[in-house]
């Protein structure tokens, strides 16, 4: 027999095996197509409008006779950018609307902008970012500069002492200097993707680690046979449920911590938040990971099967948690989806925290809706910790 | 004194499960070996973990050192170890026997010392379970039913994948366990452990065919092999020697 045969002998049964498995075999061509579909639709997605309000206080000034108000026109050319819902408002419903994070961004026209545009050939375009995401305050800088430009050629134009004909014009040929005056309600123009993204990373990698541990360790007691043991000593499912938990907990909160001081130290991530709360929320996360472990542990029966938890119940989170793409930005029928998943609350509360510097008062509803799953998660793995032999 | 297991017309059926038990009565006494014969699939399992309280019977009644099962307090009375050697195979012998003990309720470490000096390990006691033999785990096993110095062990096949010799010694464990007064309830579908019992319960497809010490059996089978009296009773049950 040659070595050739000898290696079909090894496919063959490799094959087998696989064939064996109907269920890894179905995950292995389902689950790549379902992630490339999610990723394909987060990648080409359109990114939802931008929400820009404005506040007119402007006076306007007169020219040959006639009243011009620069800031009555800044409105027209905001309108004039589809990427805008440009909304007009006064300053107090400016102040609620970025505080509450209901507005991207605020212009404000002060009240001698136009007299001050026509007499120092300048304009100054004064703008508060709401600024917890910096993808969305770049994306903003720069349509914004085009819009100072625009309405410096409207500015032009009416300062001219011959008026032609009002031509939006992308070109700075108007003589009038343009500049940004920016203010960030969170975060500064210097936050980038990863200030974003740096929170959800430690919420994932929590979440990852704990969920994957706690599912093999789960599944190891069963196999094994120690949670027979067990379940005839006089420890109760629930005391099995709380041990692993603080177990777990030692881990998760020490891989947080790590993660934690490295990207603020070494990665030098803004931080305002406060340590305790950061933790709070970790606790959280841990206790649900550890509960949606033992739980999903019943429907494995070796090693392999918790490794197809993987994309499953790991990457999907990762992709529509909201870690990378903003939940209210993906596609409709998508949110949904995201909405269901236990870490867009994690990733929306560890943000708010750590970002916003907010407290666990401020993110109560999302903190309720951990506990909910926590809560949830806990009663579905005392019932696998209880049961018998499966 | 009350029996130490009592247990009285037991149902138990699995929905998908080849075997159960099927309106089965047994008694046993205190500070006896009990021997439960049978071959594979006769439920001798499905017996010991409805004992252990890891089932509960569909009908009947069963009582463990006078508490009904399932009763969790009572378990910290109880040892039950397993076929398989259930342990942590990450952890040292020390750290699995310790483990279980405290889960009984004892912390005491010379009682954690003693068992596993009962079966020879302590100059092994710091080695991962992962690097022992498969006779050594089930000595671990065994010790780590002792540390709370229970009333009753409950050994489903402990001598299973055992060699002769290793098998003499846990016999010898257990009649020393029986001399201090622990009772032991053991299940085997070996023939010959079933001598060192002080009493034998024959045990096929559910139901308890006959029942009485060694001696008696083999007397009131007419032969002087109790594999021949395990056969007479099954025939006299008018049940085919053939499980399935």
């Amino acid at each position: 027999m040659n070595t050739n045969r000898r290696s079909f002998i090894l496919a063959r049964r490799v094959i087998q095996q696989r064939l064996a498995d109907r269920r890894t075999l179905a995950l292995m061509v389902v689950v790549p197509v379902v992630l490339l579909s999610f990723m394909g639709l987060l990648i080409r997605n359109e990114p939802g409008k931008l929400v820009v309000g404005i506040v007119n206080e402007d006076q306007g000034i007169s020219i040959a006779g006639a009243t011009f108000n620069l800031g009555d026109r800044m409105l027209a050319v905001l309108d004039g950018f589809e990427e805008f819902d440009s909304q007009s408002m006064t300053a107090a419903e400016a102040r609620r609307k970025l505080d509450a994070g209901d507005a991207d961004a605020v212009i404000t026209v002060g009240d001698g902008f136009t007299q001050q545009v026509i007499e120092t050939n300048r304009l100054a375009l004064v703008v508060e970012f709401e600024g917890s995401n910096p993808m969305i305050s770049d994306r903003l800088t720069k349509l914004l500069e085009r819009v100072a430009l625009q309405a410096a050629n409207v500015a032009a134009v009416a300062g001219s002492p011959m008026p032609t004909a009002n031509t939006p014009n992308t070109a700075n040929t108007t003589g009038v200097e343009t500049t940004i005056e920016s203010r960030y309600v969170h975060g500064g123009a210097d936050y980038d993707t990863l200030d974003y993204m740096a929170p959800a990373m430690i919420g994932f990698f929590v979440f990852f680690f704990v969920f994957l541990l706690t599912c093999i360790s789960f599944l190891r007691e069963r196999v094994a046979g120690t949670l027979e043991r067990l379940q005839a000593t006089p420890i109760r499912p629930r005391e099995i449920i709380v041990g692993y938990m603080l177990g777990f907990l030692l881990f998760g909160l020490l891989q947080g911590a790590v993660m934690l001081l490295f990207t603020v130290f070494v990665l030098d991530i803004h931080y305002a938040g406060n340590l305790i709360n950061i933790f709070l929320v970790e606790m959280l996360l841990v206790a649900l990971s550890v509960n949606l472990g033992i739980f999903l542990s019943t429907f494995a029966q070796n090693e392999f099967q918790v490794l197809q938890f993987m994309p499953l119940i790991v990457v999907s989170q990762g992709l529509l948690g909201g870690m990378i793409w903003q939940v209210e930005d993906m596609p409709g029928w998508l949110q949904p989806v995201s909405r269901v998943m236990p870490l867009t609350y994690a990733n929306e509360a560890l943000r708010d925290v750590m970002i916003k510097g907010e407290s666990l008062l401020d993110v109560w509803g999302l903190v309720l809706i951990l506990i909910g799953y926590a809560v949830l998660f806990v009663l579905l793995a005392a019932r696998t910790a209880g049961r018998a032999k499966i | 004194m009350t029996a130490a297991i009592e247990a009285h017309d037991i149902h138990k059926k699995f929905p998908n499960g080849p075997y159960a038990l099927r309106g089965l009565s047994l008694s046993v006494r205190r500070g006896e070996i009990y021997g439960l014969l049978g071959p594979n699939g006769a439920g001798k399992s499905t017996l010991i973990r409805v004992i252990a309280g890891l089932h509960s019977p569909d009908s009947g009644q069963v009582q463990v050192l006078d508490h009904t099962m399932p009763d969790k307090n009572v378990l910290a009375r109880v040892g039950y170890m397993t076929q398989a050697s259930a342990l942590y195979t990450d952890l040292t012998v020390w750290q699995n026997v310790a483990f279980f003990a405290g889960l009984m309720g004892c912390r005491d470490k010379s009682a954690i010392e003693a068992a596993i000096e009962f079966v020879g390990l302590l100059d092994r006691k710091n080695s991962l379970i992962g690097t022992l033999s498969g006779g050594m785990r089930q000595r671990v096993s065994l010790a780590s039913v002792l540390p709370h110095q229970p009333d009753l062990i409950l050994l489903d096949e402990p001598t299973v994948g055992v060699d002769p010799q290793l098998r003499f010694q846990f016999w010898d464990h257990f009649r020393q366990m029986a001399a201090r007064g622990i009772t032991l309830l053991v299940s085997s579908h070996v023939m010959d452990e079933a001598e060192r019992c002080d009493r034998l319960g024959f045990m096929r497809m559910g139901q308890l065919i006959a029942e009485g010490t060694a001696a008696e059996l083999r007397d009131r089978a007419g032969t002087n092999d109790l594999e021949r009296a395990f056969l007479h009773f099954a025939e006299e049950k008018g049940v085919d020697n053939h499980e399935h």
